[in-house]
């Protein structure tokens, strides 16, 4: 028995020395006396081209820099957010990390973010876009260097609009309710043909980044400065009754994928992202050349509008290394080219999206080899930058419920956005 | 009796009363602290993986945190529940009635399928295969399920391919708010068949055929024998379904994500398991989301014990 007793103890104690250990804590990041320093990076950037232009850049500076290793670390876009969280919480945070502007507000409550140093807000300030600034920017405070910065501009099927006898984009909204009505489709049995214009985009709250973009174009705001609605006035509720008519008219539907569906001529014109671009010169090889581009238009000749969303690099305020992380991060954002432009200008331009740096898009848009390119550019200048205040993830969610009900339930655009009002709340 | 009695003295000779007793108290006590020792893995697991995280989620309930930090918890008391249980808010209805609609149509679908699929499979040859052909989609992932039925409700789909076929204008299944529930229900429901048909069959051979020989002998026909001696024989393995399949119900949110990515149309198939996802991963909100991950849990508890009391007054238990 006793024999039986030593023998489970030993058990025991094995299995807690096992599984202890798996429960610490412990960070084998840091750099140890007289190595070099490690830091590492993680970001959604896992796929090509993304990838390897990121990988060249540190590879670049690992070499430069023997004393400040670097090391990327990569999840897919979808699982950005709970990898940041959960490895923060559980004290395995990055030193750099890259994320959706829309969570700044989020990370900068619970204090994931360091201080940008004072000389790096100065350049920020002075060399990049109103709207790469203000889609990281939260409340006053610059989340860390703008990065990725994208815009939201009208595409539309040259050969669909052109067969239905319209040889111009949409300039104003009254001409996007005809023409969308005049190119949309349907069999005997209700299905789909050509759907007119499409009002959504895959993924997370599709329906609210095309419905800013109008919402813009009428000189409305979705957030005022102290994250209260600002989407329920005179001018939200004409950009929704317009989309509302467009259901009605059944010349939009939501049951169609335009990221799927464009491609082989079943959507005319679409309201989305400028990295579509790239996307569409992939899956259409040479019918690529449909593909025409033009600003969101407005109600009025003449206006237009668009949404500006950003990601940006910040340094973890749990870093043990926050200078040498500003010190790779402003060399990442800042060294040129042979091209006379900055090497994340070139990476962000090289994968279809617009570089955050005034001075890349001038340079850049001298030598655009896409015509379609040029208003995604343009959009830059007067886009909406994305709130990003804390809870404004949450009001993003609460108009998308709004904007569906408008369009799959016919529901009164102005009491669809009574109701999003009360899923906003201010903090 | 007198070789008896002698034993007894000569043992008690060699070994004292009170000795005896301290033994095998001692013993007891090593045997106890084996079992503990022995227990041990499977109780640190339980504690790791249960009882902390529901302590856990107890305290965020009462709290304030945007997740992240674990130094920025903040007392709250009852704020979330009473932001979560608002009439006004979107929690109670249209959420929650979706979940108890979700789990309730499934568990129903689900149990009445697997009974006439288990009563047909009991009279077949070559049980083997159809039990693993009903087990199949248990088997396969949740996004390959999701994404084949999917494609299956699209407007250009087999389904409204078929209703075309019939004159039958095309129907969104998934895009119209009244009919993307149901039609999540369906596959949710065809997806758990498998599990409660295997279950269903073991309480159907556990039957004694001699009730069934009886029966035909005083001339019941096949319906009277499912209603008398079927149905009634096989509770405790219904029970047993109902149960598993409605906690199952009511905590899924997998195949709605893969089908609907947002709980839509207007939070049409949103269900608690996923605005508590949501709630915490995507607002940060770790405060509400306990909140709503508590009254689910009281909610999956008052129906199981509802369940086990109805089954118990017809004098059945789970086995």
């Amino acid at each position: 028995m006793r024999l039986t007793i030593r023998a489970t103890l030993s058990i025991a104690v094995g299995v807690l020395a096992l599984t202890l250990p798996a429960c610490s804590s412990g960070d084998s990041r840091a750099g140890s006396a007289g190595g070099p320093v490690q830091l590492t990076l993680l970001s959604h950037y896992g796929s090509e081209p993304a990838k390897g232009g990121l990988d060249k850049m540190i590879s670049q500076w690992n070499k430069e820099n023997p004393d400040i290793q670097v090391k990327s670390e990569v999840v897919k876009f979808d699982d950005l957010l709970t990898t940041l969280m959960v490895r923060q919480t559980g004290g395995r945070g990055a030193d750099i990390v890259s994320a959706y502007g829309l969570w700044g507000g989020q990370l900068e409550k619970a204090n994931v973010l360091a201080k940008v140093p004072d000389d790096v807000q100065k350049s920020i300030k002075a060399s990049y876009s109103e709207a790469a600034q203000g889609a990281v920017t939260t409340g006053d405070t610059l989340l860390g260097f703008p990065t990725e910065l994208n815009t939201y501009v009208l595409f539309y099927n040259k050969t669909i609009l052109k067969a239905a006898g319209i040889t111009n984009p949409p300039a104003t909204w009254d001409e996007l309710k005809t023409d969308a009505q005049k190119v949309a489709k349907r069999d005997a049995n209700g299905n789909v043909l050509v759907e007119g214009i499409s009002l959504i985009q895959d993924g997370d709250n599709k329906s609210v980044h095309p419905f800013l973009s109008l919402l813009d174009s009428a000189g409305g705001q979705f957030l005022g400065p102290d994250g209260t609605a600002a989407f329920d006035d005179a001018k939200g509720k004409a950009a929704l009754r317009l989309e509302a008519d467009l259901a009605k008219a059944k010349s939009t539907d939501t049951s169609i994928s335009p990221t799927k569906q464009f491609r082989s001529g079943r959507v005319a014109m679409a309201i989305q992202a400028g990295w579509w671009v790239g996307s569409l010169k992939t899956q259409m090889g040479g019918k690529y050349s449909d593909v025409g581009v033009a600003p969101v238009p407005g109600p009025a000749a003449g206006s237009k509008g668009s949404l500006a969303y950003g990601f940006f690099m910040g340094v973890n305020q749990r870093s043990k290394h926050q200078e040498q992380a500003w010190k790779f991060l402003t060399w990442l954002n800042e060294h040129k080219t042979d091209k006379g432009v900055t090497g994340m200008g070139q990476y962000m331009a090289d994968m279809g999206l617009i570089p955050p740096r005034t001075a890349d898009v001038e340079s850049l848009k001298k030598s655009l080899s896409d015509p379609n390119l040029i208003p995604i550019y343009d959009a830059a200048k007067y886009a909406m930058p994305e709130p990003n205040l804390v809870g404004a993830y949450e009001a993003k969610t609460a108009l998308h419920k709004a904007i569906m009900t408008v369009l799959v339930n016919e529901q009164s655009p102005d009491n669809a956005l009574a109701e999003a009002v009360k899923g906003v709340k201010p903090q | 009796m007198a070789a008896l009695t002698e034993m007894v003295v000569h043992d008690s000779a060699r070994h004292p009363p009170g000795k005896a007793s301290a033994g095998r108290s001692a013993m007891a006590r090593q045997e106890s602290l084996a079992a503990y020792l022995f227990l041990s893995p499977a109780l640190l697991f339980f504690g790791v993986f249960l009882v902390l995280p529901f302590l856990f989620a107890l305290v965020l309930a009462v709290s304030d945190w945007s997740g992240f930090d674990l130094g920025t918890i903040r007392w709250a008391g009852l704020d979330n529940f009473a932001d979560v249980l608002k009439p006004d808010g979107a929690f109670v209805k249209p959420i929650l009635v979706n979940t108890l609609l979700f789990a309730f149509g499934s568990v129903a679908l689900a149990t009445a399928g697997s009974l006439l699929v288990a009563s047909c499979i009991d009279r077949l040859r070559f049980q083997g295969f159809w039990r693993v052909l009903y087990f199949l989609p248990v088997v396969a992932t949740v996004v390959a399920i999701g994404n084949i039925w999917k494609m299956m409700y699209q407007p250009a789909g087999l389904i409204n391919g078929l209703l075309n076929k019939l004159g039958v204008n095309s129907v969104g299944f998934l895009s119209d708010p009244h009919l993307a529930l149901p039609a999540v229900t369906v596959v949710h429901a065809w997806a758990s068949i498998g599990g409660a048909v295997l279950i269903l069959i073991a309480g159907l051979k556990a039957i004694d055929g001699t009730y069934y020989e009886a029966a035909e002998v005083d001339g019941a026909n096949s319906w009277q024998m499912f209603w008398q001696i079927t149905l009634p024989l096989l509770r405790p393995s219904l029970l047993f379904v109902l149960i598993t399949q409605f906690i199952g119900g009511l905590q899924s949110f997998a195949l709605i994500i893969v089908m609907t990515t947002d709980g839509g149309p207007v939070n049409a198939t949103n269900v608690a398991a996923f605005e508590m996802y949501q709630q915490a991963f995507k607002f940060g909100a770790w405060g509400t989301a306990s909140a709503m991950a508590m009254v689910l849990f009281v909610v999956i508890f008052l129906i199981t014990l509802l369940q086990l009391w109805i089954a118990r007054r017809k004098g059945e238990e789970t086995s």
